[in-house]
């Protein structure tokens, strides 16, 4: 058997095990498939499921996995179930399509290979970052990939629309484990940051009350404690508001806040 | 299927569909099942023909498959070992779990049959995954809010929402003037004119949980919501992400000037003054001086304070 069918009956998502299997040739290494490997098991599927999995496959239309997605449904219609209509009222929520190639993305998730691609910083510098990739997210229409920085060796999630040119894959022969302790579903732990005490008039100021963990009613304007996550971005987003809000503390940003003012004064003159 | 399957391995993975697929699906029109398979009729024939010399060892005419496709109805007999579908692929199960997360969010409040089904089919295809890969689409947004709010932008019209307040807690119905979309951290806003509170708002676009067409009022102090395209100039401090991903400039480079264009004046202030240091408006002056006049007024505050 050559090495190129194996890596073929793969590609086809076909899991194969390789040993001697040939009671008369024990020194012949050929391979099987496993019925159970390569039957469709999914336990009991109702009609209302597959429709369910039907409006899943929809989600994708006109985006990157719309091939996969469609093809696992003719796989899922080959059971002879017949499928219910369901009746959920609303236009269906369609998944954004990225620039960056999600194929790829996927492939490299399920071998546990290194990615590597151009990423655009804060500073717009372009470095170049090889990750393991174990985690893809969609949130209200922008991509996320986190993975292990094989730099840092720690936790990283980039913005797909932020990567800049192409995605390189390269082996990987180590055995990844995926972390547990991330939580993709988690909010991000703002317990470590400094909270910033910031009035905000009434009515005003959507995004920041957004990021405020707590709120105080003063009458005209509400008080809002902000984690600090990102000086710069949090700066930006109180000078987005102007004259409808106001840092009370901590200093430091205050201080960078008037440091921003008076520049753009300066720059202006 | 991945995109880098080639044809011969693509045709083979749908040859194997094939048999399952018909098994199910006896009789079916052969111009139905190439649709199906998203193939041209002939390429159907061809797959069929090859599938009718396929079977087991033994490869007499007892072991091959027995299809029939002559009359334009397909059938198959004696195809009991490749009946069952393939398993689905790690791609095709992203596919699906992500999928599912967007269907789930869409559920109606009353439908917690749909939401227990939905959840326990996610968990079985995420199982199939293999590894425990982490997996998670939300949108918050309804198409249909972003459709009408565009539309409105597009034609300076108005619309009627319904607006669920996150702090009151409670849904109110607006009727508003959008003026513009923005983006922050992930997240959509819309600046509009309110004429329930007859003030300037921003609403997040997630808790806009419905948007009709309205007709309002023209020219609400039309200074503010402006009706024409503003030809605006700035001039980059500090190249940064932020500014590059707020103004729309791909090609961003230190001490370039940018011509760009906005509908909202409003927009073009806050823009520039959020960027701090990091940018200077240099045209129109009436936008530039109220900048300026903006920022002097904050630097006062702070300053007297």
């Amino acid at each position: 058997m050559f090495e190129r069918d194996k890596d073929d009956l793969r590609t086809l998502g076909i899991a194969i095990e390789v040993g001697s299997f040939d009671p008369l040739f024990s020194d012949e290494s050929g391979y099987r498939i496993r019925s159970e490997n390569y039957q469709l098991d999914l336990g009991k599927i109702t009609s209302s499921e597959l429709a369910l999995l039907s409006l899943a496959a929809e989600a994708w239309q006109g985006a990157a996995l719309e091939h996969a997605a469609q093809s696992a449904v003719i796989k899922l219609n080959s059971l002879g179930i017949p499928a219910d209509t369901l009746e959920i009222p609303g236009v269906p929520l369609k998944l954004s399509n990225s620039a960056t190639d999600l194929n790829t993305i996927t492939d490299v998730i399920a071998t546990s290979d290194f990615l590597s691609f151009n990423y655009i910083a804060t500073d717009l510098t372009v470095r170049s970052r090889t990750i393991i990739p174990f985690a893809l997210s969609n949130n209200n229409g922008f991509w996320y990939l986190t993975g292990v920085d094989q730099e840092i060796l720690e936790i990283r999630t980039f913005r797909l629309d932020r990567i800049h040119g192409e995605l390189v894959k390269k082996h990987n022969k180590e055995v990844f484990e995926i972390p547990t302790d991330f939580d993709i579903f988690g909010s991000m732990d703002t317990t470590q940051h400094a909270i910033a005490t910031i009035d905000v008039r009434k009515g005003k100021g959507f995004s920041l009350r957004a990021l405020a963990t707590s709120i105080i009613d003063l009458g005209e304007w509400d008080q809002l404690s902000i984690p600090i996550v990102n000086r710069e971005t949090l700066t930006s987003q109180i000078l987005w508001h102007g004259l409808d809000v106001y840092v009370q503390e901590p200093s430091d940003l205050r201080d960078y806040l008037v440091s921003q003012l008076q520049a753009l004064i300066l720059n202006h003159e | 299927m991945s995109k880098e399957m080639s044809a011969p391995l693509s045709r083979t993975a749908r040859l194997l569909d094939l048999v399952p697929y018909i098994n199910t699906h006896q009789g079916i029109a052969l111009k139905d099942l190439a649709k199906h398979f998203d193939v041209t009729p002939a390429q159907m024939i061809a797959d069929l023909t090859t599938l009718w010399m396929c079977g087991l060892p033994g490869y007499t005419p007892l072991e091959l498959m027995d299809l029939e496709f002559d009359s334009g109805y397909v059938t198959i007999r004696n195809a009991e070992t490749l009946a069952k579908p393939r398993a689905i692929t790690f791609q095709e199960c992203v596919a699906l779990v992500l999928g599912l997360d967007l269907v789930m969010g869409q559920f109606p409040a009353e439908r917690q049959d749909l939401m227990t089904s939905a959840r326990s089919l996610r968990e079985r295809i995420a199982r199939q995954l293999g590894v425990p890969v982490q997996l998670q689409a939300t949108s918050s947004v309804s198409n249909e809010v972003v459709l009408a709010i565009n539309k409105a932008l597009n034609q300076n019209s108005g619309l009627l929402i319904q607006y669920h307040a996150l702090y009151k807690d409670d849904v109110s119905s607006r009727t508003i003037k959008p003026i513009y979309l923005y983006e922050l951290n992930g997240q959509r806003y819309l600046r509009a004119y309110c004429f329930s509170a007859m003030d300037f708002r921003e609403f997040r676009a997630d808790r806009i949980m419905q948007a009709v067409h309205k007709e309002v009022p023209h020219g609400i102090s039309s200074h503010q919501a402006s009706e024409e395209k503003i030809g605006f100039g700035i001039s980059i401090k500090a190249a940064t992400r932020d500014i590059a991903e707020r103004f729309g400039i791909v090609d961003l480079t230190e001490n370039k000037d940018f011509s760009l264009t906005s509908y909202s004046r409003q927009w073009i202030e806050r823009s520039v003054l959020a960027s701090g240091s990091g940018v200077v408006i240099t045209s129109p002056s009436y936008i530039r001086d109220s900048v300026i006049k903006s920022a002097q007024q904050l630097l006062d505050r702070y300053e007297h304070s």
